[in-house]
């Protein structure tokens, strides 16, 4: 059996650590692009017209099928000839680009389905009394609505969100360096050895950010769901 | 853009190859693993079991921890712990690395899978009311003979639609059994594309594939659900 090296476990979370900030910020930005996509599909679905509303079911059907990783390489490989055909030339962008477009395409699907449900968890009376009492439609949905659906949508949001930074793992084979990919360029420099090291040390770091994500939206779900009554027994 | 039409469907035979291999992993995986899920489940909704803390350590980790890490973690450890334990422990001669790489992609997903059926499991167990295994102990079942005629029957139904994405799922992640040298649906293709870097091409008949596959699974999971909830209509 080879040799093992605990001390390596924390040289390799020390040189690993700081790219957290990258997975970080690629998360936050398939976040925006993604949340945004499936607020459109949601507003599709929940219209009810017929287009509209079978263009948003197949889309999220589709992307629901598709592995991550064949996502992934469509994107990387088809983005470039499929824009360069149109005459706009993007082989000199970094990685990231197209790890954001990939995650906010699959991230989209379920984030669709996240808020359609919270969205039509709020008693329809809820709006019909804004409604009543003056508001108009835009108001009610931004002052009333809102804020209830949201309380709703953060414990999937949550699941979403610790899905996409597991899946975003992903990305390193494209040569995007994050976490996962700073931890595979090492076993690279280091000629495969260290490897179970390595992996332990990004296993941590993953698992700590996890249980972080997990704690903090516990808690903001606690603080945001304070207005709500609870049922009285 | 132009897609090369020969090169798909020469490559969509090709990688069609791969599905057995595919299906094959996705079945052995949820065979193996219900029964360990099962298990998990049980511990941790009796009270008071100390293995329960255990349980719950390891499903944090594997939910806590990306599935490919998992892959390539297991599978630097698994050969080397095995050929320590079988070659220089017990003095066996067996050729380690000459295992199938599809016995090693079957038991790393088999201990991803084990952990989230479990949380399926132990919600439809859950949802299943107190009240059901006390009339079937109290009109003298068993406890086995309570699970297997009354609790599980039940909890089983609440659960397949969740089985059913979990299913879905574990098909998914073996596009990255690839990586273990499974040559499955995504290997196929890959080294089709690498050919002559027909990369897109060959990408989108994987897609198709693994569409066609998805579709199938959930239609076979519908007709269950039809056959296995018919108790409930009947009271309705």
């Amino acid at each position: 059996m080879r040799p093992f090296h605990p001390a390596f476990i924390l040289e390799a979370l020390v040189s690993i650590a700081p790219y957290i900030w990258v997975t970080l910020a690629t998360m936050a930005g398939t976040v925006i692009f993604g949340g945004l996509i499936g607020a459109l599909l949601a507003f599709a679905m929940i219209r009810q017209r017929k287009l509209g509303n079978a263009v948003a079911n197949a889309y999220i059907y589709i992307v629901r099928c598709v592995p991550p990783i064949v996502m992934l390489f469509i994107v990387y490989y088809g983005l470039p000839e499929l824009l360069m055909s149109v005459g706009i030339n993007i082989n000199e962008i970094g990685k990231w680009f197209f790890v954001i477009v990939t995650f906010s395409i699959l991230f989209s699907a379920p984030m669709a389905e996240v808020f359609r449900s919270a969205y039509l968890a709020v008693d329809p009376g809820q709006r019909e009394a804004a409604l009543s009492v003056g508001m108009t439609g835009a108001e009610a949905f931004f002052r009333i609505i809102l804020p209830q659906a949201a309380v709703t949508a953060l414990p999937n949001f949550a699941n979403m969100l610790v899905n996409l930074m597991k899946e975003g793992s992903l990305s390193y084979t494209i040569g995007m360096i994050d976490v996962m990919g700073k931890g595979q360029l090492m076993i690279g420099l280091n000629h495969g050895s260290f490897s179970l090291e390595t992996y332990i040390a990004l296993a941590v770091i993953y698992w700590c950010l996890t249980i972080v994500l997990e704690k903090g939206f516990g808690k903001l779900e606690e603080i945001l769901s304070r207005g709500k009554q609870r049922i009285r027994a | 853009m132009k897609l090369k039409i020969d090169f798909m469907a020469q490559t969509l035979v090709k990688a069609l190859a791969g599905v057995p291999v595919t299906l094959e992993i996705t079945i052995l995986t949820m065979l193996l693993s219900a029964p360990l899920a099962f298990w998990m489940a049980l511990r941790r909704i009796t009270k008071g079991n100390e293995k329960a803390k255990l349980v719950r350590f390891y499903i944090s980790f594997i939910r806590g921890t990306p599935i490919v890490l998992q892959i390539l973690f297991f599978y630097s450890l698994l050969p080397t712990l095995l050929n320590y334990f079988f070659n220089v422990l017990l003095g066996w001669d067996l050729n380690i690395w000459d295992i199938d790489p599809i016995l090693y992609a079957v038991a790393v997903f088999t201990l991803n899978t084990a952990a989230v059926l479990s949380e399926v499991f132990r919600s439809a167990l859950m949802s299943v009311g107190a009240g059901q295994l006390e009339a079937a102990l109290a009109s003298g079942l068993t406890g086995a003979q309570a699970y297997r005629r009354i609790i599980i029957p039940q909890a089983l139904v609440v659960a397949l639609p969740n089985i059913c994405s979990t299913v879905v799922n574990v098909l998914k992640s073996t596009s990255l059994a690839y990586l273990m040298t499974v040559q499955d649906i995504m290997a196929v293709a890959k080294k089709e594309a690498a050919f002559g870097y027909n990369y897109i091409e060959a990408y989108l008949v994987v897609l198709v594939i693994y569409i066609a596959l998805c579709t199938i699974v959930q239609l076979i999971f519908r007709a269950l659900e039809g056959s296995l909830s018919a108790y409930r209509r009947r009271l309705a």
